[in-house]
């Protein structure tokens, strides 16, 4: 027996991010059959549509079902009613973000455009703060060296610590979802151990196997790829940058293999962006409709990159804007780091999260 | 009439008669045998040749009967219907030329045709048309709903007098007093006001309508073009009127003795009439939350089996008003199948759009008070679970059932309502004769007639009206209406023979008898559709028509030459109904079919016409079978006048009768119903009795 009580604020929310009207929805069953990604048992978003019409927000929120979706748009464009179901799935997971956001306060920041101005001031203030903290807030003289500005010693264990915190205070978000996870049984005979499980589903990221039978949008592979692995390349990039800073080998000529790699890895991150965006804007009315935290996250992703390219830029040829930039370049990598619980970038951690849930009751 | 007048005949050959039938023997052997007044023959009668010889013919020799034996009726009925003179087509074409090999058994069968013409159309009269003195062309419309009021327009509108009678102060029914109704004709998505207060407001500006409010029948009595209509209520009125549109209208459903989802029994548990005039009157506290129970009672063999088309609709309007009057309100409707026929798809698509109603497929399994509330579990169709909510109101979307017609009080021998077809609703027939009740001059219109919304009302009240006025127009040159129209013949009775049996009184399924105090039939003329099942039913054969009589077919079954029994040529004698059967008959042999040359058919004007008399006579004279095709009877029935090839059926028990004191066997006589489209069938019908007859061998009464 199910008693049940209709989240109504919960509908309008998913119906004005979606552009979905959930009771137009006929359970034809359309979009699940179309669905490559979709297990045969009990298959999304069939049920996940009949849940979003009824508001019945426990059983969309923390449903790993949601995540194994990965917006295709095979559904909507088969949808019969124009219901667009990818989109309410979508929606689904921008509640979520919301939902397991710790502190409460930060979904609401990232989520409200309203609020946007006050997302930026915030790590303005506080690079502001350590930096004055480390020593100067004045402009330093000679040819551009970033370290004078900021050093390198309080820059990297500030943003560390930083990142830690907030990721650590995030991670209780995130355990109360992973708990809500199992919630949702199947009817699977296999079951695998955590580690077993996120092994698995580390190769599926890796290959991106659930992009490739996406039907009608081939070229988000593509794009995901390019910035997925733009981004992995980076990690090692700063990685090495951090030792370079410590071993004193730094600054780092243009023609150092990690420089080069680095501009490898924003050449990649450009172009998938430019793919996303283009995408996008190509699909402003109708199905895949953006919403708010879409831009959001593509134009803080798109900001980070040409800005480090621009500092890069702006050290070798000594312009006399470098630290202004160099400082709105922290603000961005502030807002795609630290603020990545609370943002469409979050879909790293819940993603993956889900779908070990999901390996682990061997729902692929 | 002057019997002793011998008729003409022509023999037409064209159409490829003359390839398959010696018209030339034909014409000698005929002009022999009946010594008519001329017979003659032409390569294609109805060419223009064809009917100029005819004329000079005619001209000539002056008879005032004629037998065409060419194509039958209804082909070419221009060329051969002549002023002054009956003329009686056979159907050489279709029954003989194209329907047996050529030889010497087609000769046979057009010379009995042609005799039987002859015969037949010397026992028939020109009807004399029956006519009232004065035939009321005023129009009584009962009932002042949507369906009542447009009849009543469209009747002024057409210039007749229209007496609406109401019982109600105010003219409206149902309709007026709903808050708003939805959406009709797609121009619109928002809910309207209500159309029938409009409609009410242009008939107090009609002079042409005498509105009668407040006002009941106590008597109707009389037929068509003589109504003669008691009321009762506020002035005791007696009207006189030509027809009656009957729009009296329908109720929600309640069951009295079942329960229906806790109706009367848990507090908040009301249909959704209750919930209109709740919401109308602005009555008690906006709800939070409350729940629409769609097809309650509805598409249930325990209730009604039937849709009512409208609830789905009312239960979204509703929807709407308990969202407008509560912002935060919760509204569940627990649906089968959502039905919103034409544009009241687009309200519902509106209503769709409303994040606050929630639709749910399913059943409820119970209602039960809960606290202050009501606890509905619903088994849902769609996850497969069971849910339980709890509402301050549940609205059952109950359906519409007509109300009693015996509200009528008509003075009939067969009672005071109208015979109802399916469900209580009225009508004869709901594909082939609309509006038609089984009380001719009476015409259904609205929820009486059938489960519908308020466009379909009044598009009934706007048919139910036409076919009055053709009612009405139809008894002033003393003719039949559908579907025997224009005829002008009408059961005359001979009464020094009449046992007062009742049998033409209960079988005619129009209530055309009424009976005097002590049992004898009364005609009413223009109630009559004129099928002739009185003159089936009657024992003693006092009815007749003028061109339609016992003597008429007695006189053709006698006609034909029955060989005797050495010959080794059966002949069977088969009536076929002239509605379906004819027509499917022929059919067949228009596409190829052959009909057996044995038999020989007589088309009747319907089964239930068939008197026994001609079965004894045919059995007597030595036919060695009889079959008798119909229209299909049943629930679905096909017949024409309702129940003519059903009562074939039931007087089985007469024919036993008659072929036990025969000493014949019971199969000597058999019947088959068909559809006008069953050509093979009504060909294999024929030749599977013509194996049951050959099994059984010849009738003993033959050369007696």
């Amino acid at each position: 027996m199910t008693d049940l009580k209709p989240d109504i604020a919960f509908k309008k929310e998913i119906e004005a991010i979606s552009g979905a009207s959930l009771s137009t929805c006929m359970q034809c069953g359309t979009c699940s059959v179309v669905c490559n990604v979709s297990p045969e048992d009990q298959p999304f978003p069939r049920k996940e549509m009949v849940y979003a019409g009824w508001g019945m927000r426990d059983r969309l929120i923390g449903n790993p079902d949601v995540w194994l979706c990965h917006q295709c748009g095979d559904c909507s464009s088969h949808c019969p009613r124009g219901v667009n179901p990818a989109d309410v799935l979508a929606a689904t997971r921008l509640q979520t973000y919301k939902r397991y956001a710790t502190p409460r306060f930060m979904g609401r920041l990232l989520s409200n455009p309203k609020l946007l101005p006050l997302a930026i001031l915030l790590p303005v203030l506080i690079i502001a703060g350590i930096i004055y903290l480390a020593g100067t807030l004045s402009i330093p003289a000679g040819p551009v060296n970033y370290s004078n500005f900021f050093p390198h010693a309080w820059l990297n264990s500030s943003f560390f610590l930083i990142t830690v915190a907030s990721y650590g205070i995030a991670a209780v978000g995130i355990s109360r979802f992973w708990k809500d996870l199992h919630r949702f049984e199947f009817n699977n005979t296999v079951k695998r151990g955590f580690f077993a499980s996120f092994w698995k589903v580390k190769n599926d990221i890796l290959a991106h196997s659930r992009f490739s039978k996406c039907e009608k949008n081939r070229g988000r592979k593509v794009a995901h790829f390019l910035v997925f692995y733009g981004f992995v390349l980076l990690l090692l990039v700063t990685l090495y940058a951090i030792y370079a800073a410590v071993t004193d080998l730094y600054p780092l000529a243009l023609m150092n293999p990690f420089k080069i790699l680095g501009n490898i890895s924003s050449l990649m991150l450009f172009s998938g962006l430019g793919i996303m965006i283009w995408n996008r804007l190509a699909k402003m009315e109708g199905s895949e409709r953006s919403s708010y935290a879409d831009w959001l996250f593509l134009t803080a992703i798109l900001l980070l990159t040409a800005s480090g390219v621009v500092i890069e830029a702006a050290r070798f040829l000594n312009w006399s804007a470098a630290y202004y930039l160099y400082f709105f370049h922290l603000v961005c990598v502030w807002f795609v780091i630290i603020y990545l619980p609370y943002t469409k970038f979050g879909h790293v951690i819940y993603r993956t999260v889900a779908m070990t849930y999901a390996m682990s009751a061997d729902r692929k | 009439m002057n019997v002793d007048k011998q008729p003409g005949i022509y023999i037409c050959g064209g159409c490829r008669i003359g390839d398959n039938i010696d018209t030339d023997a034909l014409n000698a052997s005929l002009t022999g045998q009946l010594q008519p007044a001329f017979c003659k023959t032409h390569g294609a009668l109805c060419s223009a040749e064809g009917t100029r010889l005819l004329a000079e013919t005619i001209e000539n020799c002056g008879p005032d009967k004629l037998v065409i034996a060419a194509c039958g009726k209804g082909t070419r009925d221009d060329a051969f219907e002549i002023d002054g003179i009956q003329t009686e087509r056979v159907n050489l074409r279709e029954l003989v030329a194209w329907a047996m090999e050529p030889g010497e058994d087609a000769q046979a069968a057009a010379e009995d045709y042609i005799r039987m013409g002859v015969a037949g159309l010397k026992q028939s009269a020109v009807p004399e048309p029956y006519l009232l003195e004065n035939s009321s062309t005023e129009i009584l419309v009962v009932g002042g709903g949507v369906a009542g009021m447009q009849a009543a327009l469209d009747g002024a509108a057409s210039g007749y007098v229209v007496h609406l009678v109401e019982k109600a102060d105010e003219l409206g029914g149902w309709a007026a007093q709903w808050k708003s109704q939805i959406p009709f004709d797609g121009s619109s998505r928002t809910l309207q006001a209500p159309i029938a207060v409009k409609m009410a407001d242009r008939i107090r500006e009609e002079t042409e309508i005498r509105v009668h409010t407040r006002s009941t029948i106590d008597r109707i009595e009389g037929e068509p073009g003589a109504f003669s209509i008691q009321l009762a209520g506020k002035k005791n009125e007696q009207i006189t009127a030509g027809a009656i549109v009957t729009a009296t209208g329908w109720r929600p459903y309640r069951p009295e003795r079942k329960s229906l989802y806790g109706l009367g029994e848990v507090p908040g548990v009301v249909t959704s009439v209750d919930f209109e005039a709740e919401q109308h009157n602005k009555a008690g506290q906006p709800l939070e939350s409350i729940l629409f129970l769609q097809c309650a009672g509805s598409r249930d063999q325990e209730h009604l089996p039937y849709c009512s088309s409208v609830c789905c609709g009312v239960s979204l309007k509703q929807a709407r008003y308990a969202r407008e009057r509560h912002p935060d309100a919760i509204v569940y409707i627990v649906y089968k199948d959502i039905r919103t026929p034409g544009f009241v798809e687009d309200f519902y698509n509106e209503v769709q759009d409303d994040p606050g109603i929630v639709f749910i497929k399913g059943e409820v399994t119970s209602v039960a008070p809960d606290e202050n509330r009501v606890g509905v579990r619903i088994q849902d169709k769609l996850l497969g679970e069971e849910l339980s909510v709890h509402v301050d109101k549940v609205v059952l979307a109950t359906g519409m059932v007509p109300n009693d017609t015996r509200d009528l009080k008509l003075g009939y021998r067969l009672g005071e309502g109208i015979p109802e077809l399916k469900y209580d609703f009225s009508d004869s027939h709901f594909i082939c004769f609309p509006y038609e009740t089984r009380r001719t001059g009476i015409f259904a219109a609205g929820g009486i007639r059938a489960p519908q919304d308020i466009p379909s009302a009044m598009a009934d009240g706007s048919g139910a009206m036409m076919k009055a006025i053709q009612m009405v127009e139809s008894v002033k040159r003393g003719e039949a209406v559908h579907p025997r129209s224009g005829d002008q013949s009408y059961p005359q009775l001979y009464m020094e023979r009449c046992t007062d049996c009742k049998r033409c009184t209960e079988e005619c399924p129009f209530g055309t008898y009424d009976e005097t105090g002590s049992g004898t039939p009364v005609v009413n003329p223009n109630r009559c559709r004129r099928c002739g099942i009185c003159m089936g039913s009657c024992p003693e054969r006092v009815i007749s028509f003028a061109d339609y009589s016992i003597n008429r077919v007695a006189e053709m079954i006698k006609a034909v030459q029955v060989p005797d029994e050495f010959e080794e040529k059966p002949r069977v004698l088969v009536f076929v109904c002239e509605n379906d059967a004819l027509p499917a008959l022929e059919g067949a042999v228009r596409n190829g079919l052959k009909i057996n040359p044995f038999v020989r058919v007589i088309p009747v004007r319907c089964l239930g016409s068939v008197n026994r008399v001609w079965v004894s006579d045919a059995l007597s004279k030595g036919y060695d079978g009889i079959l008798q095709i119909g229209c299909k009877p049943g629930d679905d029935y096909q017949c024409h006048f309702i129940h003519g090839s059903e009562l074939t059926g039931q007087r089985s028990e007469i024919y036993e009768e008659t072929l036990s004191s025969m000493m014949l066997e019971p199969e000597r006589i058999s019947t088959e119903y068909v559809e006008i489209t069953d050509f093979s069938d009504i060909i294999d019908h024929i030749d599977n009795y013509m194996e049951e007859v050959d099994l059984m061998g010849p009738n003993p009464f033959k050369d007696m």
